[in-house]
């Protein structure tokens, strides 16, 4: 049933409409005309025009309809049909290279984006709850000048927000998370390089196996593209913020913070390491480089929902 | 108003269930697709007698081919009660053993062809009802064996029983679709002029032209039928005769009018070139009944059976307006009644006939492509804001819908900017994130067509996080899109990016 303005319109007498009736596809307004010229730039990759389509009689666009057609003709219409066609309603894909999630919802699609997408390195492929973790991480990861400034001064700033606080070295920036902001013990803190070795005995914490995942992934040589399959299903390779390899754990690490190591970088960042990195994609390219995303990751992949 | 005076429904057996009578159809059905895949969806139908109709058409009793076999051997040795034999026969001839036996006797279709010339009337009507019976034949060689038959029907197309003429009709248009070599014969016997000749003489008799419709449908769905039936059929009075029975007469219903619009759908949709039809006024009379169906649809009008007529007056339209001049294009759809018909069309069946929604959703492409004036009613009478709502659905109606958006976008600046002040802009960024590749493409180009539009329309698009989406094209999307994308960016949005 339609609205009822909709019916007075069909009833109505003639419907006059103010406009223009130019109907022709080449006659052109001034402002028009300075459009096409756009369009008709070099390099412009727009080709839409409008297009009547003719159907043939075999296009599978007149299936459904042919069918109704010849039920009809069977003596096997039934004018209320009880199975009635369901409408589909389109669903969502996520467009980043290597994740083919797909969504019934545009809310389930936003929640996975923002969990998994947002806020990711594009050196690492980590992805990071939020910008300003972001922006840590890249600078005490992939910036040597951090290091080197970190060998003589308080680098390592508290991750609670608005804290200010900053630290020698990662333990003690745990430490402060720990007894001023009150963060679990056994939370999932990172492990720096050096500290690798003195804590590989410990087994309580998988994620240490992650720190080889570090490595790999920073002197790797992966293209921007490829972020999600590699960091979405990492169950083994937990590292407190950086790799999601669910979405509730998405949901509760959305809160907390991490304690980010310091990596040795070497060549691949300058001084002048981005300062909004907030997407993969707009870091400089001197930044990201080659393929080889996928060294190191081994996870579930595949289809989420 | 309109009726479908006569749906039959083959109930099936008794003592079948709901559920096994729905299994029935769904296996029907799938059937039917798979035969349409295979190019190969024939129909025949079978025309039944008044004490008939209220009954199963299946019968559970196989009469038995014994019975055929002593029936014809009756017929064969004359005798009085011929009559009440070949009633006999017409009867056992419903099952298709029998149907299958009859036609192995020696001689036997050569007897009915002998009694159709009977003096005697009904002789001549119960020899034709056998003929119209072994006509509906499942088996494939049983309909060819009517042939000797053929010339005679055809004779006797116009005749003054109007039941004799329906069972002429539709056995001829049972039988043509089962060989090339059938199909042939009858086209040397003349059938399209003797077609053109009934329909011309029996516009009034609306049984008749029902009749004439089937047949001529099932000619025109042959093989060829684009090169050795169509220009025959445009040559002579058919199509006039055609579109003047377009309109259902009240009384008798929509049936004579559902045949006649498959007739044409089937002239429109198997050549480009509708130059013909376009001259004898199809696509005027075409737009014209559109209008009144979708007012009668808009209504809420529950007339059974109507979407069986408004699906092939969609095609006609949509696919005489692809011949149409866009110059004449108001003198020949009229004013923007059928704008507003076609969006009541598509919101009216958009649940339980989505495909045919999105058959009128192509209608509308074709009529708003080169015209400013139908983008701009679309417009004016706020048919926007529903159109943009169809946006969700799949099943090829959002991709047809975009397409519609991106015609009127196309026409001027002006229509940009009230199609953003719509809400067009953030549906895009939904539609951006499909799955369907195409819509994303195409959202992408209705997307540069807003933000070329004016300034305004680009810092709206900003503010919506447009660019972090364009940039996930960019960086991940593939060819065409991630072209699109990326010139967007570089050549229209860079002042925006940070």
């Amino acid at each position: 049933m339609l609205q009822p303005d909709m019916f007075q319109l069909m009833t109505a007498g003639d419907v006059s409409v103010r406009g223009c009736h130019e109907e022709s596809p080449t006659g052109a307004s001034e402002k028009q005309q300075k459009r096409r010229q756009s369009e008709s730039e070099e390099g412009n990759p727009f080709s839409f025009s409008p297009q009547r389509l003719h159907l043939h009689r075999d296009h599978e666009l007149f299936e459904d309809g042919d069918i109704l057609r010849h039920m009809y003709l069977q003596d096997l219409y039934i004018l209320e049909a009880e199975d009635k066609p369901t409408l589909s309603v389109s669903e969502f894909a996520c467009h980043i290279s290597g994740c083919s999630s797909v969504f019934s919802t545009l809310e389930e699609y936003e929640h996975h984006y923002n969990s998994l997408h947002r806020h990711v390195c594009c050196s690492c492929r980590r992805s990071l709850p939020n910008a300003r973790l972001l922006d840590i991480h890249i600078q005490e990861w992939h910036d040597s000048l951090f290091t080197i400034l970190a060998q003589r001064q308080d680098m390592y700033q508290c991750l609670v927000e608005g804290c200010g606080q900053k630290f020698r070295t990662t333990q003690h920036r745990k430490d402060h998370l720990i007894r001023i902001h009150k963060y679990p013990p056994d939370f999932r803190f990172d492990k720096t390089k050096k500290d690798k070795r003195t804590r590989e005995t410990k087994t309580q914490q998988q994620k240490d196996a992650a720190m080889e995942v570090v490595d790999d992934v920073c002197e790797s040589e992966g293209v921007c593209d490829v972020m999600c399959n590699v960091l979405s299903d990492q169950p083994e390779h937990e590292e407190s913020m950086e790799t999601h390899a669910s979405e509730e754990e998405a949901a509760r690490l959305a809160k907390s913070t991490e304690d980010l190591p310091a990596a040795a970088q070497g060549s691949d960042s300058t001084s002048s390491a981005p300062a909004k990195a907030q997407y993969s994609y707009r870091v400089p390219p001197a930044v990201c480089f080659g393929h080889g995303s996928v060294r190191g990751f081994r996870g579930r992949r595949g289809r989420r929902k | 108003m309109w009726r479908l005076n006569k749906v039959r429904y083959k109930a099936g057996r008794q003592g079948d269930s709901l559920e096994e009578l729905r299994l029935k159809r769904r296996e029907h059905e799938r059937t039917l697709r798979q035969a349409r895949r295979d190019r190969q969806l024939v129909s025949k139908r079978l025309l039944l007698n008044e004490d008939e109709e209220q009954q199963d058409i299946t019968m559970d009793t196989t009469p038995g081919e014994q019975d055929v076999v002593s029936l014809v051997h009756k017929l064969q040795h004359s005798g009085p009660e011929k009559e009440a034999n070949l009633k006999a026969l017409s009867k056992a001839l419903r099952d298709p053993s029998a149907q299958l036996t009859f036609v192995k006797l020696e001689n036997s279709v050569h007897l009915l062809v002998g009694l159709l010339t009977s003096s005697n009337a009904q002789c001549r009507l119960q020899a034709v009802q056998c003929l119209h019976e072994l006509s509906h034949s499942p088996h494939k060689n049983v309909a060819p064996a009517c042939l000797p038959a053929t010339s005679y029907l055809l004779t006797y197309l116009s005749g003054p029983s109007t039941k004799f003429s329906e069972l002429c009709l539709y056995t001829l248009g049972n039988i043509c679709p089962d060989s090339d070599a059938v199909k042939e014969k009858l086209l040397a016997q003349g059938i399209i002029p003797a077609l053109a000749t009934c329909m011309e003489n029996q516009r009034h008799n609306l049984a008749v032209v029902e009749a004439v419709g089937f047949t001529l449908s099932q000619l025109l769905q042959t093989k060829d039928a684009a090169v050795k039936i169509i220009p025959m059929v445009l040559a002579s009075t058919l199509p006039s005769n055609l579109l003047s029975v377009l309109t259902p007469d009240p009384k008798f219903g929509l049936a004579p009018a559902i045949e006649c619009a498959w007739c044409l759908h089937y002239l429109t949709s198997s050549s480009k070139d509708n130059r013909e039809l376009l001259c004898r006024g199809a696509l005027v009379q075409c737009s014209s009944l559109l209008v009144s169906l979708g007012r009668a649809v808009a209504e809420g009008n529950k007339d059974e059976g109507l979407e069986l007529l408004v699906c092939p007056v969609l095609r006609c339209v949509g696919n005489l307006l692809f011949s149409c001049p866009v110059e004449g294009l108001s003198t020949q759809v009229g004013d923007v009644h059928l704008v507003v018909a076609l969006c009541g069309l598509v919101q009216a069946y958009l649940h339980t006939q989505p495909a045919l929604a999105r058959e009128a959703a192509w209608v509308l492409n074709n009529l708003t492509a080169h015209s400013s004036q139908f983008c701009s009613a679309l417009l004016t009478l706020n048919l926007v804001p529903g159109l943009i709502q169809l946006l969700r659905f799949s099943q090829g109606i959002n991709t047809m819908i975009l397409r519609i958006l991106a015609n009127i976008a196309h026409k001027k600046q002006e229509f940009c900017i009230q199609l953003t002040q719509l809400g067009l802009l953030s549906v895009l960024c939904a539609t951006l994130k499909m799955v369907d590749q195409e819509m994303v493409t195409l959202s992408l180009d209705v997307l540069f067509m807003l933000v070329v539009s004016s300034p305004q329309v680009a810092a709206e698009f900003v503010n919506q996080g447009g660019l972090s989406l364009l940039e996930a094209i960019q960086y991940n999307g593939e060819g065409d899109r991630r072209r699109r994308a990326t010139y967007l960016l570089e050549q229209h949005l860079l002042s925006y990016r940070l």
